[in-house]
């Protein structure tokens, strides 16, 4: 049984998992759905035949009735490296791919229905406060006066982007940023803004889900830290990422937001405050775990190769339908 | 007309880390000019920043 790992080849974090497999002699093919047609490949036949498809790469063959388990990490745009791209060809191309997988039978990391719907944050938010988690007070709105009166309410506050996408033509990062007192929110009648309380934060925690598996990481501010550094991914380092403990309350509540996000991977984002209390800002479905493990040493790869190593579940053509995987 | 979120945007910081390894198709896994396997070296995935968590921001939003 095969792991099927989607991602770009420049993505050398799944290389981690990669080597793993590999030393574990687990097969393991590698495809980046922007390749079909450009060197990737797939063959699916429906009626007589039982619907079971085929993909090809660098030389490579499986059958998708051979699948364990379908590893979604950093996958391009379906034939975006074809000859002649454009978004008709993707999402024929897409179409394809992910509606022969969806009917394999393996189990995903993470199922493209899941991962779709824990994209969003302002669901992240409700989910993680009806899992119990700390959730920061929120807005999120196109009313520059509803702006006006939560900015009364909370005079300290950090906007960020709703989506976490970053604006391109000209190319740009919108890292979490402190609101200034005199801002201006007119502005906010010309896009959706979610503006959060600023949570005075003595240290960023990273914690990694994998399977039941938890794994956490801590980063301590900087005492003498501008209180305007807010986003750990831009704010100067003063200490690596160590491993931390997971508090018992956070764990139950982090495990209860997986069940109902029926997500197998993701990394959330805590701000622990001066208390010690962990507030959720995000969980991304599919964040970088590189950088902890090289700074903690913790074995995140591992782990992933090991969720992706285990049993596929049943074939969903006795199902009627494919699933999402289980927590 | 902009939106107000843009007012705190800045310039990306485009990592050019591809020109320092290449995938091997046979391997399924990128090398090094010297040909080790470039997720063995620590120390060079640090230093191009390949695995952090704004790496991943030049084509996706999951970091």
């Amino acid at each position: 049984m095969t792991v099927l790992i989607l991602t770009s080849e420049a993505d050398v974090t799944a290389d981690l998992v990669v080597l793993r497999l590999a030393e574990d002699g687990v097969p393991v093919v590698r495809l980046d759905p922007a390749d079909l047609t450009a060197g990737a490949g797939l063959s699916v036949e429906y009626g007589r035949e039982a619907g079971d498809g085929r993909l090809s790469v660098g030389g490579r063959r499986v059958d998708t009735a051979a699948l364990r388990s379908i590893w979604v990490r950093r996958p391009g745009d379906a034939a975006a490296h074809a000859a002649h791209p454009s978004a008709w060809l993707t999402e024929e191309s897409a179409q394809a791919l992910y509606g022969t997988l969806r009917c394999s039978g393996a189990r995903w990391m993470n199922h493209p229905d899941a991962a779709s719907r824990a994209r969003h944050k302002p669901w992240q938010l409700r989910i993680a406060q009806d899992s119990g988690l700390a959730v920061p007070t929120t807005l999120i709105t196109t009313f520059p006066q509803a702006a006006r009166e939560f900015v009364a309410r909370f005079p300290d506050l950090v906007v960020k982007p709703v989506s976490g996408t970053h604006p391109r033509e000209p190319a740009r990062a919108v890292p979490t940023s402190r609101v200034p007192p005199d801002a201006d929110f007119s502005a906010v009648a010309f896009g959706p803004t979610l503006l959060q309380r600023r949570i005075a934060k003595r240290a960023d925690i990273r914690l990694t889900v994998v399977g039941g598996e938890l794994l956490a990481a801590r980063k301590p501010a900087d005492p003498e830290g501008h209180p305007d550094d807010v986003d750990v991914r831009f704010a100067p380092s003063v200490a690596p990422w160590a491993p931390a403990r997971v508090p018992g309350r956070v764990a139950d509540a982090v495990a209860r937001y997986m069940k109902r996000a029926a997500l197998a991977y993701g990394a959330f984002d805590f701000a622990e405050d001066a208390d010690g209390l962990w507030w959720f800002l995000e969980c991304n479905q599919s964040g970088q775990f590189g950088f902890v493990e090289l700074d903690t040493g913790q074995p995140i790869a591992g782990a992933i190769a090991r969720w992706l190593a285990g049993a596929p579940e049943r074939p969903v053509r006795d199902a009627g339908g494919d699933r999402l995987p289980a927590p | 007309m902009q939106p107000f979120t843009l007012h705190f945007a800045r310039p990306a910081v485009e990592l050019d880390s591809c020109s320092e390894y290449a995938y091997d198709r046979g391997l399924q896994l990128n090398v090094l000019p010297d040909g080790r396997i470039a997720a063995t070296d620590h120390a060079t995935l640090r230093a191009l920043g390949t695995t952090t968590s704004t790496a991943g921001s030049k084509t996706h939003f999951d970091d």
